[in-house]
C-alpha cells in the first residue's frame, strides 16, 4: 500500500471558511508530514513582522505521523505560531513550535482525517472550533468564555462526547496575556510563550477534535512487527515499574541536584519537597494514547487548607523550584498555585511565580516603590504572590506590566532581565533550568539556539549529567550521520572537553524536529528506548517510504532550516542568540558555590568558552558564524533556496 | 482453538486510559487502527479522568484464545485466564482500590 492519504483543514476565523485540501506528495516527501508540513504552511501563509495578536497570526496544529498508530510513546502534536512573547527590546517576535501528548486530542484529530488544522483569522465573538470528520464548525462560546480550562474542558466533552479532545485556554489566555498556554485534555501544557493568548486574540475559547474514521499505515504487517519489538524493549526497561508508579514525580534524587535554586540547604529542600510528599501526593499515573511509560499524575493533596484537591498533569518539579525561589515552606500551597494556573486561568506558572520572585526582590531594595505597583506593599510572603498573579492573570494595575514580561518590566523601570538570579532568560523567557546545578549539557545550548527559547521535546541522552562517552556516542551513531561528523563530535577541545556540545547540539536540534514530525514522546528518546533507526523502521512502515536514520536527520535538518529562515525574515541574528549571563556568576547556596562546568564537569565556562561552542554549532549547520543565518548555499543543498 | 473458553478479566483500576487495547482489537479485527472498531468501549469518568475499559458483550471472541487487547495492556487492566468456565469476561476489582 502507498502511503495513506493526508489533509490539511484550513479554518478561516474571519470569514467562517473552512478548507479542505490534500497534502501533496513532493511535500510530505520532503518535510515528512506532521509538523514538518506545519512549518510549510506557516512558511506560505503567516507573513512577515505581523503582530502575534493580529487575525494575520495563525496557528498551525499538527498531530504526528505517527499519532492513532500502536506505537509505544507516540502520541504528540505539534502547533506551530508566532509567539506574543516579547522577544527582544525593539519588539520583535519568534516563531516557534511547542509540542504536547494526549489521551485523546491527537488521534481524535487523525481519526476526524485533519492531519494539519491551519487557522487564520479572527472570529468576531467568542467560539470554539469543532474538528470533525472531514470538516470543522465554528461553534459560538459566549457561554464558555471567561470559563476556567478544567470546567470548559468538561463541558465541552459533555456536548462532544468521551472521545472528544480539547485544547482549551483560560482566562489569562483571554486577556492576552503573553505567557499564556494552553492545556491538552486537562492533562498536557502546550504553548509556553504565548500560545494561549494568541488563541484568545482569535476569541478562540477551544479546539475540539471528534473523529471516528480510521488511522492506516502503508505496511501494517511490518509496522507491527517493528512496533512489538520496541514495545517488548520499554518493557524490559529496568527503571519501567518504578516510572509507572510516579511518573513525572520520578527522579527527585537526580531533580534535587540539576535544579537546585541555591536558597535553601538541599537536606531542608529534601524535608520540604522531596520523595515523601510526592509519595503522599500522587495517586497513579495517567498514560497518554498507546504509551507504556505513563507519565502524568493524578494527585491529592493530603492536610493542610487545601486537604482533598485534586488535580492532573505533574505538579512537583514547578512547585519545588519556586517553592524555594519564593520561600514558600509547605509544598501544598504551591501545588494548589500550579494546579490553578494549569485549571483555571492558563498561565504559564514558571514564568510567573519567577516574575514575582524578581519584583519582590527589586521592591525590598528599593527599585521599586508602592508608586510602580499602585500602593501595593510586594511582601514575601503567599498572600502577596497570589495578589499579584491574580493581577497578572487580569491585567489589573502592576499586574498589566508582569503580563507583558520581562523585556516590559525593563522598558518600564529599567529592570533588566539579566539581574535575574536564577536559570536566566533569552529571547524573552525564562529558562525552566539553570545551566550551573545542572552543567553545559545540550539542552541548555538549544535553548538559546533554537528560535523558540523552551526545550519543546529535544531531550535526549545527555539530558542526564554523566552519560558516559560510549552511551552518547552509541545514540549519535545511530542517528546515521557521516563518521566525519560522528569525529567532530567527539574530538577534545579545551572549551568544551571530550564531548563537544556545540557539534552535538545541531544534530539534537535536528532530530527534535523528526521527533515532533512523526509525535514521538522525548522521555523515550531520552531514556534511550528508541533511537534514530528506529524512528525511521517506524515510518517507513507506516508511510512506505525507505528513509534511512541519516535520511530523516536530514529532513530535520530541512525543517530546522525552514524554521531559522522564517525567524530571520523577522529579523533574528546571532546577536539575539545570547547566552543568559546569570550562568557565569557564581551560585553561592548553602551548599557552596555552583559554577557553570563543562558537561563533563572538568572546568568553569567562561563566556569565551560558550561562544567557541556557538561558533562550532553555526559551522556544524554550515551557517554564517558572524550572523548565525543560514547561508545560501546550504539552503540550495536543502532544497530551501525558493 | 476455534471455541476457546476463558475469562478476560478487567482490573478497572489498573486501567491508565492509554487505549492500547482498543487500538491493538481494531487493528487484529478491521487492520486499522480505530477504537470505534474494537470490541472495547472506554468508559471515562470526567471528574477523576479515571478510565475503564469495558468488553462488548457481543462480538468478541477472544481472538481464538489469545486476546490482543490483554497482550497490549502493559499495566494489567485486562489479563486472559483460560478457564473451563463459560462465562467470557469477570470484572475485579484491584485489591489496592479505595471503597
Amino acid at each position: 500500500m502507498t502511503r495513506p492519504s493526508s489533509w490539511i483543514l484550513h479554518v478561516d476565523l474571519s470569514t467562517g471558511n473552512v478548507e479542505r485540501t490534500p497534502v501533496e506528495a513532493e511535500l510530505n516527501r520532503s518535510f515528512l508530514g506532521g509538523s514538518g508540513v506545519g512549518w510549510t504552511l506557516v512558511s506560505k501563509y503567516l507573513p512577515p513582522r505581523v503582530d502575534p495578536f493580529s487575525p494575520e497570526n495563525l496557528i498551525s496544529v499538527n498531530p504526528g505521523v505517527l499519532v492513532g498508530t500502536l506505537t509505544p510513546g507516540t502520541p504528540k502534536t505539534t502547533v506551530i505560531t508566532k509567539f506574543p512573547t516579547i522577544a527582544a527590546e525593539d519588539g520583535r517576535h519568534y516563531i516557534g513550535e511547542s509540542t504536547g501528548g494526549s489521551r485523546y486530542l491527537g488521534i481524535a484529530l487523525k481519526r476526524a482525517g485533519c492531519h494539519h488544522l491551519l487557522i487564520t483569522g479572527k472570529s468576531p465573538r467568542p467560539v470554539y472550533l469543532r474538528v470533525r470528520d472531514g470538516g470543522a464548525d465554528i461553534v459560538p462560546a459566549d457561554d464558555l468564555w471567561g470559563g476556567g480550562i478544567e470546567g470548559v474542558t468538561n463541558e465541552l466533552i459533555r456536548r462532544e462526547g468521551a472521545e472528544a479532545g480539547v485544547i482549551a485556554i483560560g482566562t489569562a489566555g483571554e486577556n492576552l496575556v503573553r505567557h499564556a498556554l494552553t492545556i491538552i485534555d486537562k492533562t498536557n501544557s502546550l504553548g509556553r510563550g504565548g500560545l494561549g493568548a494568541v488563541m484568545g486574540s482569535k476569541n478562540l475559547k477551544a479546539i475540539v477534535a471528534i473523529g471516528t474514521g480510521e488511522v492506516e499505515v502503508a505496511r501494517p504487517g511490518e509496522f507491527m512487527e517493528v512496533s512489538a519489538a520496541l514495545r517488548n524493549r520499554v518493557l524490559e526497561w529496568p527503571k519501567r515499574d518504578h516510572w509507572i508508579k510516579l511518573g513525572l514525580a520520578a527522579g527527585w534524587s537526580t531533580f534535587k541536584h540539576t535544579q537546585y535554586p541555591g536558597i535553601w540547604p538541599k537536606d531542608r529542600w529534601d524535608e520540604l519537597y522531596g520523595e515523601k510528599t510526592r509519595m503522599e501526593t500522587v495517586e497513579d499515573v495517567i498514560a497518554c494514547n498507546s504509551c507504556l511509560l505513563g507519565c502524568r499524575l493524578r494527585w491529592k493533596t493530603k492536610g493542610g487548607e487545601y486537604d482533598g484537591e485534586i488535580g492532573f498533569g505533574s505538579p512537583f518539579s514547578k512547585s519545588a523550584t519556586s517553592g524555594m525561589l519564593l520561600g514558600v515552606e509547605d509544598h501544598r500551597k504551591m501545588i494548589h498555585f500550579v494546579a490553578d494556573a494549569n485549571s483555571r486561568t492558563g498561565i504559564d506558572f514558571y514564568t510567573t511565580t519567577r516574575l514575582i520572585d524578581f519584583v519582590t526582590k527589586m521592591y525590598e531594595i528599593g527599585r521599586l516603590t508602592k508608586a510602580d505597583t499602585g500602593g501595593l506593599e510586594l511582601k514575601r510572603e503567599y498572600p502577596t504572590y497570589q495578589k499579584l498573579y491574580e493581577m497578572t492573570v487580569n491585567r489589573e494595575g502592576f499586574g498589566d506590566v508582569l503580563a507583558d514580561g520581562w523585556i516590559r518590566l525593563k522598558r518600564e523601570f529599567g529592570l533588566d532581565p539579566q539581574d535575574y538570579w536564577y536559570a536566566g532568560i533569552c529571547k524573552g523567557v525564562d529558562f525552566i533550568y539553570d545551566a550551573r546545578p545542572s552543567n553545559f549539557h545540550p539542552l541548555m545550548m538549544t535553548f538559546f539556539t533554537r528560535p523558540r527559547p523552551h526545550h519543546g521535546g529535544s531531550h535526549t541522552r545527555t539530558n542526564s549529567r554523566n552519560r558516559t562517552i560510549e552511551e552518547i556516542r552509541e545514540q549519535v551513531e545511530r542517528w546515521g550521520i557521516p563518521q566525519e561528523a560522528v569525529d567532530r563530535i567527539f574530538t577534545e577541545a579545551p572549551y568544551t572537553g571530550k564531548f563537544n556540545v556545540g557539534r552535538y547540539t545541531r544534530y539534537m536540534e535536528d532530530m527534535m524536529r523528526v521527533k515532533n514530525a512523526l509525535g514521538l514522546c522525548s522521555i523515550y528518546t531520552y531514556q534511550g528506548l528508541i533511537f534514530a533507526d528506529d524512528m525511521a523502521h517506524l515510518y517507513n512502515a507506516a508511510t512506505g517510504e525507505d528513509l534511512s536514520p541519516g535520511d530523516l536527520v536530514e529532513h530535520g535538518e530541512r525543517i530546522s532550516n525552514l524554521a531559522k529562515l522564517i525567524n530571520v525574515q523577522e529579523g533574528f541574528t546571532r546577536a539575539d542568540d545570547k547566552v543568559p549571563e546569570v550562568w557565569f556568576r557564581p551560585m553561592e547556596s548553602p551548599e557552596g558555590r555552583i559554577e557553570m562546568q563543562d558537561y563533563y564537569q572538568t572546568k568553569v565556562l567562561a563566556k569565551e568558552d560558550v561562544d567557541r561552542l556557538l561558533d562550532d554549532y553555526y559551522e556544524e549547520r554550515g551557517w554564517d558564524p558572524r550572523t548565525g543565518q543560514p547561508t545560501t548555499e546550504r539552503l540550495e543543498q536543502l532544497g530551501l533556496n525558493e | 482453538m476455534n471455541n476457546p473458553t476463558g475469562h478476560l478479566v478487567v482490573w478497572p483500576e489498573r486501567c491508565r486510559g492509554c487505549q492500547s487495547c482498543r487500538l491493538a482489537c481494531s487493528f487484529a479485527k478491521a487492520g486499522v487502527f480505530n477504537p470505534a472498531r474494537s470490541m472495547i468501549v472506554m468508559e471515562r469518568d470526567v471528574q477523576t479522568e479515571r478510565t475503564a475499559p469495558m468488553i462488548k458483550p457481543i462480538g468478541c471472541d477472544l481472538c481464538g484464545g489469545k486476546p490482543v487487547c490483554a497482550d497490549a495492556c502493559e499495566y494489567e487492566a485486562l489479563v486472559y485466564e483460560p478457564s473451563e468456565d463459560k462465562s467470557k469476561i469477570v470484572v475485579k476489582q484491584w485489591e489496592g482500590a479505595s471503597a
